[in-house]
Parts: structure tokens; C-alpha cells; sequence
């Protein structure tokens, strides 16, 4: 691969998984619409609420920690995203791999968290510990699903794993061949994009008692412009892992569709957890059935 | 005269120096110096030694037959590597304005240098002997450092003391049992009597030897005197202790257990009794065990510095995972894993001492918001808990990802989720840490702080830049760890300067760092360059629910900072082994009680009288 190509697809890569994932924000909302029995909003309307959001007059800064954190934030999903090989562009991604990709994904949690913290505000605080608890929640059932993954493909590398899944075609799925590890990696994957009912960190509905509480004008916008990234990487990592990626763009892109429409279909269904609810419920389903998963991965070793 | 016997001097003029002329003002910047040429004459040494080859010391003598030596291989130099520069920055921080604040500096930097020394000696032991000889002077060179300050610090050290006798016991008794069977105390007697020593014999061995080294690395269920004897410690000498005295315990059982007996022995070495155990696996839970549960005992603790003890704790345990897997690759990672645990551990230690230099306290609910007064010390902390908690682009995150690889190719999935759940309780700790002193609100008596001078800044940083510069390229810090592994007898692990690259799955740290900050460029540009211009408000102008705040509103959210998460694992956190060890000390107390008063000077004659009677008795019977 030569220079020219590789900068083409740092450029590429970020930008396609913006555009995508401003369609996945409207598809969500069109599906909560469609449920609610709404018109649903237009076409652009993503695009405009970024718009509006950045225009704002009053952009309030609580200090350069605040500023850095949203960078970190979007950084972190940039990185991520440049490391997760789509259809034609895997320049990257041998550089890394899959445990490389787990940990990056924690850098915009961190990010996010320090932003908060330094806001000031104990409702922002409160949140960030609602939000980390989740995380520890989530992630350990995702582990079990990750090293399960990597035992049974024999790699951590993400090309690797995409062209062992198309050496035949469904059979080779990992969705086919650990039906049980597909099945809580959904799940946990639903509470990483924490959406209903693992939003209390976010709680969108009484803000005051949210990370976003002192997060005005383009600060929300950046959240917005990171809930477009999360929403992709989050898709396509599901993809890459059980869904056998992609081929091209025309047989990838609706499985990352299809795999975020699982989780907004669910969300808009469900009240909300509290957080020690939360906690119990993602180590006790997925992480049992995850475990039962790796335990007949283990088996056929 | 070798190499290694002008360090030995070297060193031990240094303790000598220190000890005459200590109460001088610029002594606390000659111990930089004189650190910085042991620090010379160790690199000195570096050229000559390759694989198992050691550089001897001609300082050598008998003892009824037996011969004590000294020399130091690859692996001695490794440690003594992180050991003198960890001396060296921790004493130029307590050079300047921090020294002088000090009552009692002169015995801060004599411990300091006994410390050295004692660690150099022991570094360099060549026989069994020699090795109990310099584990006792660390042990009790440990003790002087951590018993300074009286009150509550020396409670601290009585504990560990009573740990480190009941250590030294068993590594007595080891060895005992070891010349009983084979009639030396050499090591290379011992590694060529280890194929033909029965099982059970060797089982008591290793346990004893496991037990001895596990207590100075506070391996589960040791783990209890640690962190509040180093965190009892004053600032520079606690963050040195932190970041390379435990390994000391490590650096024992690598040289005893593990490089002689090797991986392939332990791995059919049945339990008696538990067949289905062998001693592998046994070694590898309990490094699991020990990464995970003194991580979520940190998530308790509302003080700095012991919640940076007890991950010093968690994190000993991640290396003696990798270390134990025992493949090329686990051995790098655990060995990469103590030279990046060092760097940032010194430096979030000493970042913690700078606040309570500037701030008074390190107690996480009495402080906030000091990012405004402090920035330098925040970005040394903040940099320092993204090694702790091992996230790219910092250094901690290398050797955690070797040795996750190294766990995942030995097809020990559970080993690796219990690795990762410690990682998991790690960032949530740290975040805590950090949130509860530089985010948040500031405090009102805090307004007027000033940054830590830059006597103290500079080390930090240094400290963290070498934690950045290694992780983005580890191939540096793993030519160093080649020499160590070399001399463990293993194969070493083919690597460049950005990583490794690996038939299942390769990591560069150059992309992944240049990436990183391509990402974040690429935010940069978006947040900055796009939409209206920002303004920075006071801390005052928050949302708070219709009121208004002002210095008498407390609004700050620090106390019990995971009430979800406690609420589910809170009950989890027994008390049983720390029961056991409350009736151990009781009894240990007792015993002493009892010695000390039959030893009164009262009943000497007594004494003298029973001992005669006893003999004449025995004469008469003979």
C-alpha cells in the first residue's frame, strides 16, 4: 500500500463513519417515531441539530480540561474507527488488534468522564459514576465474548477474523458457529450504546442529574457528532466479530443496519434500569450465557 | 576490581557520605549526583554481561565451607536498573523545597541509600546464602524508611515487620531443607539437584519459597501489611518503596523457582490431595486473585495514597501473571509490566505528595477542583492513571496487552477476563482518584494555593514522559527486558521498536499513538475551528437547581463515589482474612510481651543460675 492510498483512507475512513452514523441517528429516531406513531423527523434533520447546536451564541467553558476532554472523546472513536477494516480499506488495521480496539474504545469514556469532572457539577458526577458502574457492568460480559471470539477464530487480528468468517459464506459466520457468544455480545453490545434500559448515566429525560448537565452549544454537538461515531463502531464491531463484515459496501453496510436496528427496536420497548439493576442483570444474562458460550468454544479446541 | 564492586562502593559511600554529612543543606542534591554515578557505573556494567553470563564481584569469602559470592546477570541488572532510577528522581524531588520542609531528611536519605544498597546486594546474590544475607538487610532497610515518622507509621512497620520475620522464616527453613538434602548452598548444586528432589519435597520448597517472597510482594493472602506501611511512608521514600521495593519479592522467586525450575516442571507438578490443580495453574490463580481483589479493596479507600498501595498491590499480581503464563511472550509482558508499573507509579506517588505538601491532606473527600491551581501536577497524575489503569497510548497498556496475547495463545480465556476485570476496577478507581482532587469544585480554602515548585514538578515529569516515551515505542524498554529474559533462560521476544509483530495478531504502538492523536487532531479541528467562540465561567455558574452558589454551598460529589456498585458488591468485601491476621498479631504481641518481660535485666542471675543447674545436671548424667 503506498502513501497516497493510506492518507486516503485516514481522510476516508472518519469521514464515511460520520455520514454513516448520521443516517443510524436518523434511523433510530424514524424507528421511535414509526413505535410512537409519529411523522418521525426529516431527512436532514441530524445534520441540522449538529448545525444548531455549533451556532450557538452561548458556548460555556469550564476550563481547558472540559475542551480537551470533548477532543478525547471524539479521538478515541476516530482511532477505533481508522483500526476497524471495512470493505476496501484495511490499511491499518494489522497494526493493531482486536484487545488493542477493546481498551481504545475506553479512551472516549474517559475522556467523557474527565470533561464532566471538571464542569463542576456534582449532578455531572453523579452521572459519570452511574456511567462507569455501567461499564464495568457491560464489560465484562463483552471480555468473555471477546476472548471467547479470539479463542475460537485463533486471532486477534480483525482481517484475520473477517476472512476466516467469508471463507463460506454463512457457515462460516460467527453468529453460525457460536450462536450463544453472538447472542451476548448483542446484548452487551446494547448496553454500550447505553440506550434504554441502560440509560440512567444518561438519563435524558431529568438532564440535571446527567454527564451533559453543564454541556451547552457545541460541547452538545460534539456528544452528537460522538453519538454518530459510537453508533457505527459499535455496528461494525458486531460485524466484524459474528456478522463475517463485508464483502462491499452494498453487503456490509446493511448488516451494521440491521445490527443497530436490533438495539433501537429493543430500547424503544423498555423502561429504564436503575444502576444496581443494570449491573445485576448484564452479570447475570450475558454473562452467563457467554460463559456457557466460551465453555463449548473451549470444548471444540 | 570489577564493575561491580565500584558499584557495590560506590553505593556504600553513598550510605557513608550520607550519614556524616546528611544534615547539609545540599546534601539531598548529592544523593542525585551520587545516585546518577551508580547509575553510570550500572550502565558500565551493561556491556559486560550477555544471556546467562553474570559480572562477578571479587568480594567473596567462606563461611565453615561454604561459599558466599556475589555477581550480577541480566536479571539483577534489570532491577537494579529501575531501583537506582527510581532513587535518583525520587531523591531530586525531595532535593528542594520538599526536603527542607522535612524534620527528619538527614534519615530520610540515609535510609534511602541503605535502601540501594541493601537492594544491589541482594540483586547480585549468587548463592543461597548470599541471598538470605541481602533479603534481610532489605527487609529491615525497608523498616527504617517506613518507621520514621513514629505514631501511625510506626504501627504500619511493626506489621510489616512481623510479616517480614515470619518471611524470613520460611526462607530460612527453605533453604535448611534444601542443604539438608544436597549439601550446598549453591544455586547451580540446587538447579542440578532439582530433577531427582521427590515431589513433596519440592512442593514444601516451592510453598515455602512462595510464601517467604509472597509476603514482601503481598501476594493474596499476604496482602494485608502493605498499604499502610508504604503509605504510612513520607512522600519521596514511599514512592520509592511503591515502585520497586515489592518487586524485590519477585525478583527472588524468578531466580529460585522459576528460572531453575521451569515452566514445564510446575505444569505437572499435581497438587497432593487436588490432582486436577497443578502448581501453574495454582500460581496463575493467585496472581488473578491478587490483580483483582486488592484493586476493588482501592475502590474503597478514601485516601490517596493508600488507594495507590493497594493497586501497587493488584498490579504485582498482573506481573507474576504474565511471568507465570511462561511462554516468551508472558515472561516480556510481566517483566515489561514491572519496569512500566515503576514509572508511573513513582510518579503518581509523588504527584500525590505534591498536593499534600500544597493542600495538607490526601484524603479524596477533603479536596477538589485543584486542576485550576495545580495543572502541571494534574497532568502528571493524569497521565499517570491512564498507565495505571493501562489504556493506549501510555506505556501500562504494552505489557498489560502481552500479557493478555500471552493468555489468550495458552488458550487460558477465564485468566484473561479475570485480568481484565482487575483493568476494569482500575479505571474506575483512578477516575475516582483524580476526580476527587483536581475535578470538581475547588474548596474555598483552597483558592489561594500555588502549583508544587518545579524541584518537585520536574521529576513527575520526567517520570511520565518516560511512561509515554516507552509506550509509544516499547521496543525500547524491551531490549532492556531481552537481557533480563536472557538470563531467565528464556526465549526472547522478537520485537521492534514499535511493538511486536505476531502471527495471531501484531501491535505497533507508533500507529496506534499516531492514530490516536490523528483523532484527536481531528476533533481538535472540529471543536475548535468550528461553530461560536467559547467563554470560560466561574465554578459558581452551574446549574443547581434554581439556587444560587456561592463558597457556603458544598456542591461536591466525592463521598462514596460508586453508592450503585457498592450496593451490589459491597457485601462481597469480607472481613475474614483480616480477622485471622488481627489474631495472629494479637498472639505475636502476646509472645513478645511474654519475652520481653523474662528478658528484664532482673532475672539475669535467674537465668544464669538455671542455665548452670541445667548443665550440671546434664554432666552428671553423662
Amino acid at each position: 500500500m503506498n502513501t497516497g492510498e493510506l492518507l486516503l483512507e485516514l481522510v476516508l475512513m472518519p469521514l464515511v463513519a460520520f455520514l454513516v452514523g448520521l443516517l443510524l441517528v436518523l434511523m433510530m429516531r424514524k424507528v421511535r417515531a414509526k413505535i410512537e406513531r409519529r411523522v418521525g423527523p426529516p431527512f436532514f434533520q441530524p445534520v441540522y441539530d449538529i448545525v444548531k447546536l455549533y451556532a450557538k451564541k452561548t458556548q460555556i467553558s469550564h476550563g481547558y480540561m472540559h475542551d480537551v476532554a470533548m477532543m478525547m472523546l471524539l479521538g478515541g472513536y476516530i482511532a477505533s474507527e481508522i483500526f476497524l477494516p471495512v470493505p476496501g480499506m484495511d490499511g491499518v488495521a494489522h497494526q493493531a488488534d482486536l484487545l488493542t480496539l477493546m481498551y481504545l474504545l475506553m479512551v472516549p469514556m474517559l475522556g467523557m468522564a474527565m470533561g464532566v469532572g471538571q464542569t463542576a457539577n456534582p449532578n455531572g458526577s453523579i452521572g459519570i459514576s452511574r456511567a462507569l458502574t455501567s461499564m464495568l457492568a457491560y464489560d465484562i460480559p463483552f471480555v468473555i465474548v471477546v476472548a471467547g471470539a479470539a479463542i475460537h477464530y485463533g486471532t486477534t487480528s480483525l482481517p484475520t477474523i473477517i476472512e476466516i468468517q467469508q471463507q463460506q459464506g454463512l457457515q462460516s459466520w460467527g453468529l453460525t458457529t457460536m450462536p450463544l457468544l453472538a447472542l451476548a455480545g448483542l446484548m452487551t453490545m446494547h448496553a454500550m450504546l447505553g440506550k434504554e434500559p441502560f440509560e440512567l448515566y444518561v438519563a435524558p429525560a431529568e438532564i440535571a442529574t446527567g454527564p451533559m448537565v453543564e454541556m451547552s452549544g457545541k460541547y452538545m454537538g460534539t456528544l452528537f457528532v460522538m453519538q454518530c461515531f459510537q453508533l457505527y463502531t459499535v455496528g461494525v464491531l458486531y460485524t466484524t466479530l459474528f456478522l463475517g463484515g463485508g464483502l462491499n459496501w452494498l453487503t456490509f453496510l446493511p448488516k451494521v443496519f440491521a445490527v443497530v436496528l436490533i438495539a433501537v427496536s429493543i430500547t424503544n420497548v423498555y423502561g429504564r434500569y436503575r444502576t444496581e439493576d443494570a449491573v445485576r442483570w448484564l452479570w447475570k444474562w450475558p454473562v452467563m450465557i457467554a460463559l456457557a458460550g466460551l465453555a463449548l468454544v473451549m470444548s471444540n479446541v | 576490581m570489577t564493575t561491580l564492586d565500584f558499584l557495590f562502593l560506590l553505593s556504600l559511600s553513598t550510605v557513608l557520605i550520607l550519614l556524616l554529612f546528611g544534615r547539609r543543606p545540599m546534601a539531598g542534591w548529592f544523593a542525585v549526583a551520587a545516585y546518577a554515578m551508580q547509575l553510570i557505573m550500572l550502565l558500565a556494567i551493561w556491556k559486560g554481561f550477555s544471556g546467562d553470563i553474570s559480572v562477578p564481584s571479587s568480594f567473596h569469602f567462606m563461611i565453615q565451607g561454604h561459599q558466599l559470592h556475589w555477581g550480577m546477570n541480566g536479571l539483577g541488572w534489570f532491577f537494579a536498573l529501575i531501583t537506582i532510577i527510581a532513587a535518583m528522581l525520587t531523591s531530586a524531588f525531595s532535593a528542594g523545597e520538599w526536603g527542607q520542609q522535612q524534620k527528619n531528611m538527614h534519615l530520610q536519605h540515609v535510609a534511602m541509600a541503605v535502601n540501594v544498597f541493601a537492594m544491589l546486594l541482594l540483586l547480585s546474590s549468587m548463592d543461597f546464602l548470599s541471598l538470605f544475607i541481602g533479603w534481610e538487610l532489605v527487609s529491615w532497610a525497608a523498616y527504617l524508611m517506613m518507621t520514621q515518622r513514629g505514631g501511625k507509621a510506626a504501627d504500619a512497620a511493626f506489621r510489616y515487620l512481623l510479616y517480614a520475620m515470619a518471611g524470613a522464616m520460611m526462607l530460612l527453613t527453605a533453604i535448611v531443607l534444601i542443604n539438608v538434602r544436597i549439601h550446598s548452598f549453591q544455586f547451580e548444586a540446587f538447579w542440578d539437584a532439582l530433577p531427582v528432589l521427590p515431589s513433596a519435597l519440592l512442593w514444601t520448597i516451592s510453598l515455602l519459597f512462595v510464601g517467604a517472597f509472597g509476603i514482601k510482594m503481598a501476594l493474596l493472602p499476604f496482602h494485608l501489611w502493605q498499604a499502610t506501611a508504604y503509605s504510612e511512608t513520607p512522600g519521596a521514600g514511599a514512592a520509592f518503596l511503591n515502585a520497586i521495593a515489592a518487586r524485590m519479592g519477585l525478583f527472588a522467586l524468578l531466580i529460585v523457582l522459576l528460572k531453575p525450575i521451569g515452566m514445564e516442571r510446575l505444569q505437572i507438578l499435581a497438587m497432593p490431595l487436588f490432582a486436577f490443580i497443578d502448581a501453574q495453574s495454582l500460581l496463575l490463580w493467585l496472581a488473578a486473585l491478587t490483580a483483582i481483589i486488592p484493586t476493588f479493596i482501592a475502590l474503597q479507600q478514601t485516601d490517596a495514597r493508600l488507594l495507590l498501595t493497594w493497586h501497587g498491590i493488584g498490579q504485582g499480581g498482573f506481573m507474576l501473571l504474565g511471568l507465570a503464563v511462561g511462554t516468551p511472550m508472558g515472561i516480556a509482558g510481566g517483566l515489561l509490566h514491572i519496569l512500566n508499573y515503576a514509572s508511573y507509579q513513582a510518579a503518581l506517588f509523588l504527584a500525590v505528595t505534591a498536593v499534600i505538601y500544597r493542600a495538607g491532606t490526601a484524603d479524596l473527600d477533603r479536596l477538589g477542583g485543584l486542576i485550576t491551581r495545580m495543572p502541571w501536577t494534574f497532568i502528571v497524575l493524569l497521565m499517570g492513571i491512564i498507565g495505571l489503569a493501562g489504556l493506549p497510548p501510555m506505556n501500562g497498556f504494552v505489557s498489560k496487552w502481552l500479557i493478555y496475547k500471552s493468555l489468550m495463545d495458552a488458550n487460558m480465556p477465564m485468566l484473561l477476563v479475570a485480568a481484565s476485570i482487575s483493568t476494569l476496577g482500575t479505571i474506575l478507581s483512578v477516575y475516582k482518584l483524580i476526580h476527587n482532587i483536581f475535578l470538581g469544585q475547588l474548596r474555598k480554602a483552597h483558592f489561594t494555593l500555588k502549583e508544587a515548585p518545579l524541584s518537585m514538578i520536574a521529576p513527575m515529569l520526567i517520570l511520565v514522559l518516560i511512561a509515554f516515551v516507552t509506550g509509544a515505542m516499547p521496543g525500547l524498554a524491551l531490549t532492556i527486558v531481552d537481557a533480563a529474559q536472557a538470563a531467565l533462560g528464556y526465549d526472547l521476544l522478537p520485537h521492534h521498536l514499535g511493538g511486536i509483530t505476531w502471527p495471531s495478531g501484531s501491535l505497533n504502538m507508533l500507529w496506534v499513538t499516531g492514530i490516536l492523536f490523528y483523532g484527536i487532531g481531528i476533533g481538535a479541528v472540529i471543536f475548535l475551528f468550528l461553530g461560536n467562540k467559547r467563554h470560560v465561567t466561574h465554578q459558581w455558574d452551574n446549574y443547581a437547581g434554581g439556587h444560587f452558589l456561592s463558597a457556603k454551598t458544598p456542591y461536591q460529589y466525592s463521598h462514596n463515589f460508586y453508592p450503585g456498585l457498592m450496593r451490589i458488591i459491597g457485601g462481597w468485601f469480607g472481613q475474614q482474612v483480616l480477622n485471622i491476621e488481627m489474631g495472629l498479631r494479637h498472639f505475636a504481641k502476646l509472645l513478645s510481651e511474654v519475652f520481653y518481660d523474662s528478658y528484664q535485666v532482673v532475672y539475669a542471675s535467674l537465668y544464669l543460675v538455671a542455665a548452670l543447674v541445667v548443665t550440671l545436671a546434664l554432666i552428671v548424667k553423662g
